[in-house]
């Protein structure tokens, strides 16, 4: 019964420090309010729209501003005019189009005559997104163009249309892309960056409390609060942080899943789970790191190292079985990593808690540091025996 | 002549000391040289396999004819695709697909051969595991290329049994040819696109995270980071920023060469500018954090506040970039927050000179958006000196 009494006067007196200084409460709603609006604004188009296409057109013949024409007509390109290649190059060169392409002079007449001329295309693939879909976008015109070249040769042969296409296209692709269907670029970053974020804040501010104590000469006031019992007066700091990061968590959940309609082929509710336990093992991170360092600015620097590796090595944008051996394995030293596995488990594929149980075991075991450096932690907080800066 | 060698002289106090206070403070120290020098080492590792390759994925052939085998091994043959199951059902691809053994399905229906024989289209189904778009865009990548070369052959073997000679066949379909030409980043790799804008961002965030450091460490010993020399009695600001910062400007003058000139080195990225040009930016940038630093860092309390509000910036910095979500398709309102920090020119610039191989005078917009930042920072940094030494009077009277 004392033991109880004693968390619930520790969690008081953590309720109240969180009331007195606002780093807390900016640091965490704050911060979470700001990237939620960030990111679901900056991507909300999903895909990008009229990427800027270079065109030198040398032939300027028909067939070269048809092709034009139908580079502006798709919702992904829009063409810019270069009077040469010179002009489109350094365009190029400076990321204001992220691709080109040359029509050679006497184009049409070669095409007519079958001297097969070729159109030479420049990607700029520095800039990954917009190169990739301008030469994704060049491409299918090229091989439309080729396409309709040919539709007017066997027209004129007096081949019906559905033959024709048999013929210019004897091979579709149907692409379906399982768990983002609009290929929508926002959903597939924020749905692991905001988790990412919270992974950072938990961590952070987990640290910067458990840390300030020392800093500031308070910590054998908390343990005095607590009864003496370390246990009390852990348990009883943390609380109120868990609650806040996993509500902050769930209501990340939910504007993604039920009010922005982010794709979700499992249930949101499994996701609450994932998320409640991902601010544990983060939890359990931080007080790892402020124990095996209890000198506040070293914890804080280190974790700050740490949480931001995390967005690397999850996985999401560069594949973890791509990483060099070596690497692979520290991928699993993140909670990141483990709630993106879970993620994808049940937003992307809907398989259930068959499917992502293991990472929730990976997760809790996370909560198996902080012992190893409790005893630690709990010497600094009574002697004080760390320099305080 | 009195004036100058006086100025020279406290701005010099002020550049020593301030030197002083870096070296002798681990945590700062910690930002500096470990995040600083060893953060960049870390990524490079980290995205050392720039691409993709031989992705695996399962392959449901219904037709099972001639026409179908084939396709399947181009797939495989590809590099972006290696074929590592083949599945009688889609049941059994999609299961796969679950348990992440396979990153996509290609189907082949079928009514395959009897489409192509009939001279109807044929239809194949792929289907992309949207978990990371590097999946998608193999699967994308590798299947219209089989696609398209599978479809060459085709028609040419129809035109050939219509009795066409082998230059018209060729003339017929493919009318029109192209050559890709990716000068920059051959294969789209991701440790040319990711390392090249990361590398300045480093320069920038660790350099705002250590002035905050030591602007909140002043504070908290109740000095302040704006003291003037006492008997100036209120005058000298330009002498204490300029000299707090050489002290900075100096540092990350080295740490900027290291980071931007000998990492790409190490890891063999393409540096198609000449060191000087890039140093010329260098000396634009580094000035411009410095005050952007100072500037911001003013608003900060506590020493080991900054990481727990101000972390988050990093990665939103990264995206302000325009380096993977293009510049051109930002919303308004993030494109103007965007103009706030150094980095969104610099690492701009930085990529179309150190890779895409443009001249200095070609990133003239950016190097003059960064002076204008040095202008304007360099002001409110003054400003926030002035504003704090009115403060601190203040106190004193009240």
């Amino acid at each position: 019964m004392n033991f109880f009494h004693n968390i619930k006067s520790a969690m008081l007196r953590e309720l109240r420090l969180m009331r007195q200084r606002p780093v807390y409460l900016l640091a965490t709603i704050g911060v979470m309010a700001f990237c939620t609006v960030f990111f679901l604004t900056f991507l909300r188009d999903g895909m990008p729209e009229d990427l800027p296409v270079g065109v030198v057109d040398m032939d300027n013949s028909s067939l070269s501003r048809n092709i034009t024409r139908q580079i502006d007509a798709t919702q992904l390109g829009r063409t810019l005019k270069f009077e040469s290649y010179r002009s489109a190059r350094e365009a190029l060169q400076t990321g204001e189009i992220n691709a080109f392409c040359v029509f050679p002079d006497g184009m049409y007449e070669d095409v007519i005559s079958g001297r097969q001329p070729t159109v030479t295309l420049y990607v700029n693939s520095l800039y990954f997104v917009g190169g990739a879909l301008a030469y994704k976008d060049l491409l299918t015109m090229m091989n439309m163009a080729s396409g309709g070249v040919q539709r007017e040769l066997l027209r004129a042969k007096g081949m019906n249309d559905d033959a024709i296409m048999g013929q210019i296209q004897p091979i579709v692709i149907d692409a379906h892309q399982i768990g983002n269907v609009t290929t929508n670029y926002g959903v597939y970053l924020t749905n692991v960056l905001l988790p990412g974020i919270l992974e950072m804040i938990v961590i952070l501010v987990t640290v910067f409390a458990l840390g300030s104590e020392l800093k500031y000469g308070t910590s054998r006031h908390m343990l005095e609060k607590a009864g003496g019992s370390m246990s009390a007066a852990m348990i009883g700091k943390l609380i109120p942080y868990t609650v806040l990061f996993s509500v902050i968590g769930i209501i990340c959940d939910m504007i993604l899943y039920c009010w922005a309609g982010f794709p979700m082929a499992g249930s949101v509710w499994n996701m609450f789970i994932g998320t409640f336990v991902m601010v544990l093992s983060c939890q359990a991170v931080a007080f790892f790191i402020i124990g095996t360092l209890p000198i506040l600015r070293l914890a804080l620097s280190i974790s700050a190292l740490y949480s931001v590796l995390g967005f690397s090595l999850a996985g999401f944008t560069f594949p973890v079985e791509a990483l060099p051996p070596y690497i692979q394995g520290l991928a699993a030293a993140f909670p990141l990593r483990h709630y993106y596995l879970m993620y994808v488990q049940e937003a992307i594929f809907g398989s259930g808690f068959g499917g992502w149980y293991p990472q929730i075991v990976y997760m809790l075991l996370f909560l198996f540091l902080p012992p190893l450096v409790y005893g630690r932690l709990k010497k600094a907080y009574r002697l004080r025996n760390f320099p305080r800066n | 002549m009195k004036y100058i060698s006086q100025w020279i002289s406290d701005w010099y106090d002020i550049f020593t000391r301030e030197f002083r206070h870096i070296f002798s403070d681990s945590g700062v120290m910690v930002i500096f040289f470990l995040a600083g020098l060893a953060y960049p080492l870390l990524y490079g590792l980290i995205y050392r396999n720039g691409t993709v390759d031989d992705m695996p994925i399962a392959v449901v052939d219904d037709s099972s004819s001639a026409g179908s085998r084939e396709f399947v091994r181009a797939l495989d043959a590809t590099r972006e695709i290696s074929v590592a199951f083949s599945c009688a059902d889609m049941d059994e691809a999609e299961r796969l697909l679950q348990q992440r053994k396979v990153k996509g399905i290609v189907m082949i229906p079928s009514d395959y051969e009897e489409c192509l024989a009939s001279g109807r289209q044929a239809h194949v189904s792929t289907y992309a595991d949207m978990s990371s778009f590097l999946y998608y865009k193999n699967l994308t990548m590798g299947a219209s290329q089989v696609m398209l070369s599978e479809m060459h052959d085709i028609q040419a073997s129809r035109f050939s049994s219509a009795g066409y000679d082998g230059q018209q066949i060729r003339q017929l379909v493919q009318p029109l040819k192209y050559e890709e030409n990716m000068p920059y980043n051959r294969n789209f790799s991701y440790s040319i696109f990711f390392l090249s804008a990361v590398l300045l961002i480093v320069v920038q965030q660790t350099m705002f995270y250590g002035v905050s450091m030591l602007t909140g460490t002043m504070r908290e010993e109740n000095r302040s980071f704006a003291v003037l020399p006492d008997r100036l009695k209120g005058h000298g600001i330009s002498r204490t920023v300029l000299g707090r910062g050489a002290a900075y400007w100096l540092l990350y003058i080295a740490i900027g060469t290291y980071v931007a000139a000998l990492v790409p080195r190490i890891f063999g990225l393409p540096q198609n500018c000449p060191f000087g040009e890039i140093f010329i930016l260098l000396l634009f940038y580094v000035s411009a954090c410095v005050v952007f630093s100072f500037t911001f860092s003013s608003l900060i309390r506590h020493r080991e506040t900054v990481f727990v509000l101000f972390l988050f910036m990093s990665p939103i910095c990264l995206f302000l970039t325009g380096f993977s979500w293009p510049a051109g398709s930002f919303p308004g309102f993030w494109k103007v927050f965007s103009y706030l920090f150094p980095s969104t020119f610099a690492v701009r610039a930085f990529i179309n000179m150190n890779t895409a191989g443009a001249s200095l005078a070609m990133a003239a917009p950016q190097v003059a958006a960064l002076t204008i930042q040095i202008i304007v920072y360099y002001f409110l940094s003054c400003m926030s000196v002035f504003i704090e030494n009115q403060l601190l009077k203040r106190r004193q009277k009240g």
